[in-house]
């Protein structure tokens, strides 16, 4: 073995260039393994973790009969297709049943519509509030003060709109402003001075007309589509540790309540100003530049061109405020004192816009600092109520009001659109929302059908028809409702009696779901615990699909087993190079010793003696430059957790990161594979090249063959 | 004396490509132990082919040959492998060393194949060897930090290290000047005297013949004459 050794290694050092060559093939392989496996290892267990924490739990339960596959982020054609599990209780007391199971936790997921808010409104709000409290009595300065104020908010925002209306109409053609003319009329009526001048002789009359005439008018929002979960809010906070509650508190047990996301209130229900700041501001981290961006450009243009939501939201008061501050800090030493102070604010918020990459930091600084105090950043804060509207399959339109108690954030999934945009809402709620009707109910219907000989009463109808819930934003006023059925509204009044109604875990429990998850106690027990929750659900015979968080994360799921392909592709690329390279240079050079085998050969050296040399040679190489490779690999994890893991520059990554830098792991059974594969390929590729050598005949140690 | 290599009617014919050669024809030859024999003939004449034959290293394609007793045609290719390992030693016309290996590890080699060696024995019997061809000094030397006549030397070092009954040199004066060529003869020719060993080589050099003690001559594949000790067997 000695010899064999010493004769190996020799050659080796004899012939560099073809050892450093070779060598550094196998090295570049064994780095690629290593460092990438420690990249896909770390992506997927954070993804893992986040999928499983925020919203999938280790398995998923679902009706059979469904037409669609549950897909938990939704398919490529919008939200999955569920049969409704009627009896929720019933596979919550088969399923926990198995040991392994922690909890079980039903949910309805699903988009509705959102409205989002309306300065108007509150502007309504704020001076109908005040001469409510002026009817009952009060007085002093600071109500008149505010009421003053208030008053003249309101009329300056009509004055706005009116001004908006013309504007419009000037680029508009003759077809829509006859369509408009009734909103021109009210506007005119809202605007002109008399209406004001004895508003407070009849101001609730006053205040029905701007609700009901000039408040569509200015829906500067529109609205939107909210995802969420309607479940077990306790159960949902008990099982996924990956759920965060930033702002406000959890809803109250038993209670009735929404949790909305973080993501989607920044990028939904803030000021759009604002959210456009912060882009640039999160742009600008990532070493992104407003003078190099196109979109951040479209930014700042954006937000110097539509401030009027600023504008509409300031009272008089506050909008001098505003001014004097901006003033100030925007180093303006000639403030004019114009006419209209509007205009005033109006160039100090359009200069205080104009940002570029030298003063963006400071003019950040300025908007929160001064500015955004007098502002209502988001249109719904904790405390609101607001109404979701959502149509059932037969497209009959329900809405329900909920409380908002807190946002909620997925820790890892922060910023990803993706995965991390989604609202809580009680489970109830969502029932109501969707018509499901109660077990109880059901039966009730069933009785009803029977000694009624009914046949097809659809669900919804049924409710509907039988037992009257049918909910819209009733303002009283049949004209309003004509405008706004499919809108619903920010109110600030909560339905009090519902929202405070504890309601017990059998109610809860008791009703439809759509899908369960299902948390383990020890989650590496995945498969055979599969296997029990399957059997459970059989004896108790309910009619289920059972499947784990991957499939049911669908296509998102997908990406870790995608990352994990790449990688592995990558690697077989990389080392069928290596194996043909290899086993060239190898070929090459045995060709070039025939001589030397031949001597050797002829002096008495066996076959097999030949062979194992030319395979150690290609093995030591295999094994040192493996090794190394696998070291440098180590290293490379090593430097990129020292410099703080590699950032996500987009939502995408973000979701990929599950957080906001990627940090490797490494494992020692990694290392281990790769110097296995690599010595493998070494092996390999030399083989032919050993066997071809171990074949030279000692005749061809002679000068010629005569 | 008995005779340590028996040819007995050998015929070697090798194919190249769609061609035929007949390299020796039905030549019979008797070798005794001890002898300093000289195989002489143009190039072409069939004399490495015969040297192959008598070494194992080649197989005949009629006839027998008989090496130190045994019947090469009974062997297997491993046991002839190590027929050449423990019974012959090799000296080539281009010397052949073992270019990553020292002087010594080139002349310890074969001991290292045969195995079964403590490592103080090899270093005595390689010292041994190196002294008696003078080349003590150059034990750590690599082969190309050495003359041709060095170089050759060690190939007869390396030739006796095991202690053959039998040594073949293939022309190894062929790449040498006359003055060293007639300098690497003597030195074969004293070992020669000094163990016994019977040498073997081709040559087509008349100078290098001259100290033969008996002399092949062959033509065409086939012996001429046969001079000096033994009989001549046409």
């Amino acid at each position: 073995m000695g010899v064999l050794l010493r004769v190996a290694v020799s050659n080796l050092r004899a012939s560099k260039a073809r050892t450093l060559i070779v060598g550094g093939i196998i090295l570049f392989g064994a780095l690629v393994v290593v460092l990438g496996s420690a990249l896909v290892d770390s992506i997927d267990r954070g993804m893992r973790g986040s999928i499983q924490g925020s919203l999938a739990g280790q398995i998923q339960i679902y009706a059979a009969s469904s037409k669609d596959d549950l897909a938990l982020y939704g398919g490529m054609m919008g939200e999955s297709q569920l049969d409704p599990i009627e009896d929720f209780a019933a596979l919550k007391r088969a399923v926990e049943a198995v040991p392994n199971v922690r909890n079980v936790v039903p949910m309805g997921i699903d988009q509705a519509m959102v409205v989002t808010g309306n300065e108007f409104d509150f502007a309504l709000e704020k001076l109908r509030a005040d001469v409510r409290r002026r009817a009952a009595g009060e007085r002093g300065v600071d109500l008149a003060t505010r009421y003053e104020s208030h008053k003249a908010h309101l009329r300056r925002m009509c004055a706005l709109l009116g001004e908006e209306l013309k504007s419009a109409h000037a680029i508009v053609d003759e077809k829509l402003i006859r369509e408009h003319a009734q909103d021109v009329w009210d506007l005119a009526r809202a605007t002109a001075p008399a209406f004001w001048a004895d508003f407070d002789s009849d101001p609730l009359n006053r205040l029905e007309f701007l609700e009901n005439r000039i408040a569509p008018q200015s829906l500067s929002g529109g609205f939107t589509f909210l995802r969420y979960a309607g479940t077990d809010l306790d159960a949902y906070r008990d099982a996924f540790d990956h759920m965060r509650i930033v702002e406000g508190t959890a809803v109250p047990r038993g209670q009735r309540g929404i949790l909305i996301g973080k993501l989607f209130a920044e990028d939904w229900l803030k000021l759009r100003t604002a959210r456009r700041l912060d882009k640039i501001r999160e742009a600008r981290r990532l070493h992104k530049r407003i003078a190099a961006d196109e979109e951040l450009q479209r930014f700042v243009k954006e937000n110097q061109e539509q401030i009027r939501d600023i504008l509409l939201q300031l009272d008089p008061a506050q909008a001098r405020i505003a001014a004097e501050r901006l003033s100030r800090a925007l180093g303006r030493r000639d403030s004019l004192v114009l006419a209209d102070p509007t205009d005033e604010l109006r160039s100090l918020l359009v200069e205080l816009f104009s940002t570029d990459d030298a003063n963006f930091d400071r003019r950040y600084a300025i908007f929160y600092g001064e500015l955004a105090p007098l502002l209502q950043l988001y249109t719904v804060r904790v405390g609101d109520t607001i109404t979701i509207k959502a149509a059932s399959r037969s497209g009959y339109m329900n809405s329900v009001s909920v409380k908002v108690y807190g946002f909620v954030e997925f820790r890892g999934l922060e910023k990803s659109t993706l995965a991390g945009m989604m609202s809580l809402v009680d489970i109830l709620s969502w029932r109501d929302l969707y018509g499901y009707l109660t077990a109880e109910k059901a039966a009730e219907i069933n009785a009803i059908k029977a000694t009624a000989g009914l046949r097809d009463v659809a669900r919804e109808n049924a409710e509907a028809d039988l037992f009257g819930t049918r909910r819209d934003p009733g303002f009283g006023d049949v004209a309003r409702i004509g405008e706004l059925s499919a809108m619903g509204v920010v109110r600030r009044n909560t339905d009090a009696a519902l929202f405070s109604r504890v309601h017990s875990q059998g109610e809860i429990d008791r009703g439809v779901a759509l899908n369960a998850a299902v948390t383990l106690r020890d989650p590496s027990k995945l498969a055979e615990t599969m296997r029990e929750v399957r059997a459970a659900l059989a004896s108790a015979r309910l009619d289920m699909k059972v499947v784990d968080w991957q499939q049911a994360a669908g296509m998102v799921g997908q990406f870790i087993s995608l990352a994990r392909v790449v990688l592995y592709t990558a690697s077989a690329i990389i080392f069928a190079v290596a194996l043909v390279v290899i086993n060239n240079a190898m070929v090459m050079a045995t060709l070039q010793r025939v001589k030397e085998l031949g001597t050797l050969r002829a002096i008495g050296a066996q076959k097999g003696f030949v062979l194992e040399m030319l395979v150690l040679e290609i093995g030591a190489v295999g094994v040192v430059f493996g090794a190394l490779g696998a070291v440098l690999g180590a290293a490379a994890v090593w430097l990129i957790r020292a410099r703080g893991g590699i950032p996500a520059t987009n939502e995408q990554l973000y979701f990929f990161y599950s957080g906001p830098t990627l940090q490797p792991v490494l494992s020692a059974a990694s290392m281990a594979v790769s110097l296995a594969i690599v010595l493998a390929v070494s092996l390999l590729s030399g083989i032919y090249p050993a066997l071809l050598g171990m074949r030279v005949s000692p005749l061809d140690a002679m000068q010629s063959a005569e | 004396m008995s005779a340590i290599v028996g040819i007995e009617n050998v015929s070697k014919v090798y194919r190249l490509g769609k061609t035929e050669v007949r390299a020796l024809r039905g030549v019979s030859l008797e070798v005794e132990r001890g002898q300093f024999l000289s195989i002489a003939g143009p190039s072409g004449s069939g004399k490495t082919t015969l040297l192959n034959l008598i070494g194992c290293i080649d197989t005949p394609t009629e006839g027998r040959v008989i090496v130190d007793g045994t019947d090469t045609n009974d062997l297997s290719e491993r046991a002839l492998t190590d027929l050449r390992l423990r019974r012959i030693g090799f000296i080539f016309q281009t010397f052949n060393l073992v270019q990553v290996l020292s002087v010594h590890q080139n002349v310890e080699f074969p001991l290292l194949l045969q195995g079964g060696i403590k490592r103080g024995e090899r270093r005595q019997r390689v010292g041994a060897l190196l002294e008696a061809v003078g080349l003590a000094d150059h034990a750590r030397h690599r082969p190309n930090e050495l003359s041709g006549g060095q170089r050759q030397r060690v190939a007869v070092a390396r030739a006796l290290v095991t202690g053959p009954a039998l040594v073949l040199a293939d022309e190894p004066t062929a790449n040498l000047d006359s003055e060293t060529g007639g300098t690497i003869i003597d030195l074969m020719k004293d070992m020669n005297a000094r163990d016994g060993t019977t040498f073997i080589f081709s040559t087509h050099d008349p100078k290098v013949m001259a100290h033969a003690t008996a002399i092949v001559r062959i033509a065409d594949g086939q012996v001429t004459a046969r001079e000096g000790g033994g009989a001549m067997v046409l």
